[in-house]
């Protein structure tokens, strides 16, 4: 009998935390999805375009890392939205202003390959008014958020943070790896 | 087997096989078995997690290396990041006379560093200190510092320093927060720094009172980065300057944790405090730390800290309450100062007085208000601030009476109203607010200035039959003050504006100075233990009426200088409080308070002489101060930049220079003569950071939350399923094997007859075929 009952109880907790994680990543990708049309749509009308009605986020950016699928990038860096994409974090600068832009991204679902990012690689980042912005990765590190502050300067670049260590089990480590890309300008034309 | 009687089908006994010791062993035997699985399933688990953990321990190690040896992006963001090179105690020794403490503190800065270093501190001090003194002390040697211009100290500091002179350099930022830099401390070395200050003792509510900061909180920075800032590694502080601060590199220090502080031995202060109060004393109490009295043959009173030192994370109070039947009605304290060689400007007989109204009593009717509620749940409330702000503003709620209206806003980067406008205080709205405010979180950035022009305009045209009052309750971190005081006086009306300042440390000069220009009152909750008692004493204020229309009168021969100017009104428990210069004459006569209560005039009089020499030894440095305060405040109607406001920089200059004060516009600096640091060795620059103040959340530009937890929850989803999996298939399994060993070994061995059944299902089979194995 005992055996019955613990044996559901672990298949129901199994399945229900498999289907956390499933509902997690498939949130994170079909979150892209609706963002990404709300983003084309920004891009035309020059207004905030909320992804769905009840969203408290908007789509601030488009990331481009090397070689790889395109990111939309929303307001803020909440859990709600981090859920969702990559946040630009609200006591950063936007792209190409003289602050630096901060954006962070779960290690899990949109960043885990920030690890692979080397010096020197380009970064494209596109703002609400659809200019593209180069950046080039200058400097990786490593840092323990619970020690040090966000390193935000009064020059244009590109801060990329993200959990470390990429495999760990534990969601709120203190560690935080950090990709900083300078600024190297910015292009009127649209590159795809 | 009960189904069986049901059915009514019969099973013959000797059919039915009943369990043998032999099957209730082997059944143990398999249980037994199955916890066998769930524990190596479970140690599978913890050791996969165990593995992950300490795989970011690993992690740690290295990458906290990495990142002490250094680089070049980021030298600036972690300068004094980890372990200060520079640590720092502290020692303040404080003396109390009449209504004057006079404070000692003394500094310690311990270079642990190979390196030849400048430290710079940010220094916390009481929101009304008159800074008189500094002085370096290394070894035997003292170096006494003088009063300059700002900007000529500043540039005799950084000419000692370039020549490798030991130097120290006292810069007011505000007049509760200072800048001090020593510069040229050789390795391994300890230079002191002394400061001494004069601050007036607060009476309030038959209660004197004295506080001392030892830290603060990061004070908020709001507007626009200004676009042609670099920020260069000179810069100690953490905020960029912006248009609406742009000193703001100089007021935003790193913060560090207090542990980790004083896990390396430094930021401890101790506290030595000697009372002369002249009064036969009730109690002395300290709210925040455990104190020691003992009360010496002359009757005056020595207190210090129980453990001797305490962390620098909290505020340092101390009240202390006169016997009922000694309070006092009014104190009268004069100091005289002659023409002296140190220069001009300083003589006359200086006095500071003070003078409770009459008491209304408890008889007076209470009039309908309307009171709108302010909150502050920026980040710098999170911990227990907000919890002590959710707790007082509970507990206003709670005292409205169906008669007055309100309205409760709440801010941070945005400003929200409960109410688009203030509403009745039935238990309805009450109780629709209280669940709100319950719901509160401290979140965010402190954009001050919406949030107080929206509770200034709440007030409706024609409701002049309120008594219109603004509760604020904040812990003033902030760093655009002046433009709040600015906004507060401009859109006031006749509205007041009360403070209600949270925390361990607090921005008390946002809270003194908002409720002067509000035409209301302070207090502040360090404590959750003290919302209750606090927030009685403000309600008094609110409820009870005020003196009004107060006037003083001076005997006609006296030429008199006092300040505060103009009389505040004064809430009920609050005397007036007063420095004055006094010129052409001798000091006689009686000076009259005159002013309304309740409806009726009184008159209060005063008989004026001069007191002991050494009891107001000091009125004329906290004089000097006021001064200075009025005319800043005068500043700000007039603006810095104006004629007006050039002329009375230059009138602040001369009174600070003539009295040896610091001021906005005059810095304190010492240099020593003699060149220490030799030609070719260089110094590094270590900002001493100030230690997260108690019960706080460290406010730094913080990292945000950048794992979902999937690895945790896939983990959490393998080990269960496997668990559920094993625990079915485990009972499945064994059936199946002992099935085919079985049949081997009927293939093997001839058929058993000693037990002459016709065992039934697999257990029983099983059991039957078993005693073969076991032969």
């Amino acid at each position: 009998m005992w055996r019955t009952l613990l044996f559901a109880a672990c298949l129901s907790a199994g399945l229900w935390q498999l289907g956390g994680a499933a509902w997690l990543l498939a949130k994170a990708e079909l979150a892209q999805v609706l963002i990404s049309d709300a983003w084309a749509e920004q891009l035309q009308s020059g207004s905030e375009v909320k992804p769905w009605p009840w969203a408290d986020t908007w789509p601030v950016a488009k990331l481009q890392l090397y070689r790889q699928e395109p990111l939309i990038v929303l307001a803020g860096g909440s859990g709600q939205a981090l859920a969702f994409g990559p946040g630009l974090l609200e006591t950063s600068g936007a792209p190409g202003q003289p602050r630096t832009t901060v954006i962070a991204a779960h290690r899990d679902t949109h960043f885990g390959d920030l690890g692979e990012l080397e010096p020197g690689a380009p970064i494209q980042l596109q703002d609400s008014r659809g200019r593209w912005h180069s950046y080039r990765v200058s400097e990786t590190r490593v840092v323990d958020s619970g020690r040090e502050q966000l390193p935000i300067f009064a020059v244009p670049g590109l801060l990329l943070v993200t959990c470390y260590p990429f495999d760990a089990i534990d969601a709120g480590g203190p560690l935080r790896y950090l990709v900083y890309a300078e600024y190297l300008g910015v292009s009127e034309t649209v590159q795809l | 087997m009960h189904r069986a009687i049901f059915s009514g089908q019969r099973i013959p006994r000797e059919l039915v096989v009943l369990p043998t010791e032999e099957y209730y062993r082997r059944r143990y035997r398999g249980s037994r078995r199955g916890r066998w699985l769930l524990f190596i399933v479970t140690a599978v688990a913890v050791f996969v997690a165990a593995l992950g953990a300490g795989a970011a321990r690993a992690g740690q190690g290295v990458t906290l290396n990495e990142i002490e040896s250094g680089d070049l992006l980021f030298s600036g963001a972690q300068q004094g990041g980890y372990v200060p090179a520079v640590h720092l105690a502290s020692r303040a020794r404080i003396s109390v006379r009449g209504l004057v403490a006079e404070v000692l503190l003394q500094q310690e800065f311990a270079n642990r560093s190979g390196d030849w270093q400048e430290a710079v501190y940010v220094l916390p001090l009481p929101e009304d200190a008159a800074v008189n003194g500094l002085e370096i002390q290394v070894g035997e040697r003292r170096i006494v510092g003088k009063v300059r211009e700002r900007e000529e100290a500043a540039k005799i500091y950084r000419a000692a320093r370039a020549a490798g002179k030991r130097a120290a350099l006292l810069e007011q930022q505000r007049p509760n927060l200072f800048t001090n830099k020593v510069a040229n401390i050789a390795p391994g070395e300890t230079v002191h720094v002394q400061i001494r200050y004069l601050q007036p003792v607060h009476y309030d509510t038959g209660t004197f009172s004295l506080r001392l900061p030892t830290t603060l909180t990061p004070r908020y920075i709001p507007g626009e980065v200004l676009a042609d800032t670099e920020l260069v590694t000179d810069s100690s502080g953490w905020a960029l300057p912006t248009d609406q601060v742009p000193d703001a590199h100089n007021i935003a220090p790193t913060m560090q944790p207090a542990a980790e502080l004083t896990a390396i031995g430094s930021h401890k202060i101790s506290i030595e405090v000697e009372l002369d109060g002249g009064l036969p004393l009730a109690d002395i109490t300290s709210p925040y730390h455990d104190i020691d009295i003992a009360k010496r043959a002359d009757g005056r009173y020595s207190i210090r800290l129980r453990d001797g030192e305490a962390v620098m994370d909290r505020d340092f109070a101390l009240h202390w309450r006169p016997r009922s039947s000694s309070m006092p009605r009014a104190a009268l304290f004069t100091e005289s100062r002659k023409i002296t060689a140190e220069g001009g400007g300083r003589e006359g007989t200086y006095l500071q007085l003070l003078l409770l109204p009459p008491d209304a009593g408890d008889i007076v009717r209470r009039l309908p208000r309307e009171v709108v509620y302010v909150i502050d749940t920026s980040g710098s409330m999170s911990g227990n601030s907000i919890r002590q702000a959710k707790e007082s503003l509970q507990l206003a709620l709670s005292r409205l009476q169906p008669n007055d209206r309100f309205n409760v806003i709440e801010f941070n980067s945005d400003t929200r109203a409960f109410f688009p406008r203030p509403v009745a205080a039935n238990s309805a709205n009450i109780q629709q607010a209280r669940s709100r405010v319950e719901g509160l979180q401290a979140t965010g950035g402190t954009e001050m200035a919406p949030a107080l022009r929206l509770a200034l305009s709440q007030q409706m045209p024609g409701s002049d039959a309120l008594v219109h009052q603004v509760v604020f309750i904040t812990d003033g971190a902030v760093g655009n003050e002046r433009a709040l005081f600015e906004l507060i006086q401009q859109s006031l009306r006749d509205a007041r504006l009360f403070t209600v300042g949270i925390g361990s440390a607090p921005n008390n000069h946002f809270m003194r100075k908002a409720a002067q220009f509000g035409r209301g009152s302070t207090v502040t909750i360090g404590d959750l233990g003290e919302v209750q008692e606090r927030m009685q004493t403000l309600f008094t204020k609110l409820e009870n009426p005020l003196a009004t229309d107060l006037q003083l009168q001076w005997p006609q021969e006296l030429l008199v200088d006092a300040y505060p100017k103009r009389v505040p009104d004064l809430y009920r428990g609050e005397p007036l409080q007063l420095v004055a210069k006094i010129q052409g004459g001798v000091l006689a006569g009686e000076v009259q308070l005159r002013g309304r209560l309740a409806g009726q005039q009184f008159v209060h009089k005063l008989a004026l002489k001069e007191s002991d020499a050494d009891q107001g030894a000091g009125i004329g440095s906290l004089w000097a101060r006021a001064k200075i305060e009025a005319l800043r405040d005068q500043q700000l109607q007039s603006g810095e930049q104006s004629d007006a406001g050039k002329t009375l920089r230059g009138q602040i200059l001369q009174l600070a220079l003539d009295h040896q004060l610091a001021s906005p516009y005059t810095s304190f600096v010492a240099v020593e003569e003699k060149v220490v640091r030799p030609e070719g060795e260089r110094l590094s620059k270590s900002p001493v950071p100030n230690a997260v103040a108690r019960g706080q959340v460290l406010q730094r530009q913080t990292y945000p939350r950048t794992a979902a937890g999937l690895y945790t929850q896939l983990l959490t989803a393998a080990g269960l399923l496997s668990l559920a999996g094993l625990l079915r298939r485990g009972r499945l399994a064994r059936g199946k094997m002992l099935r085919h060993l079985r049949d081997l070994l009927r293939k093997m061995l001839p058929r058993p007859t000693t037990t002459g059944r016709c065992a039934r299902g697999a257990v029983e089979r099983g059991l039957v075929a078993s005693p073969v194995r076991t032969r």
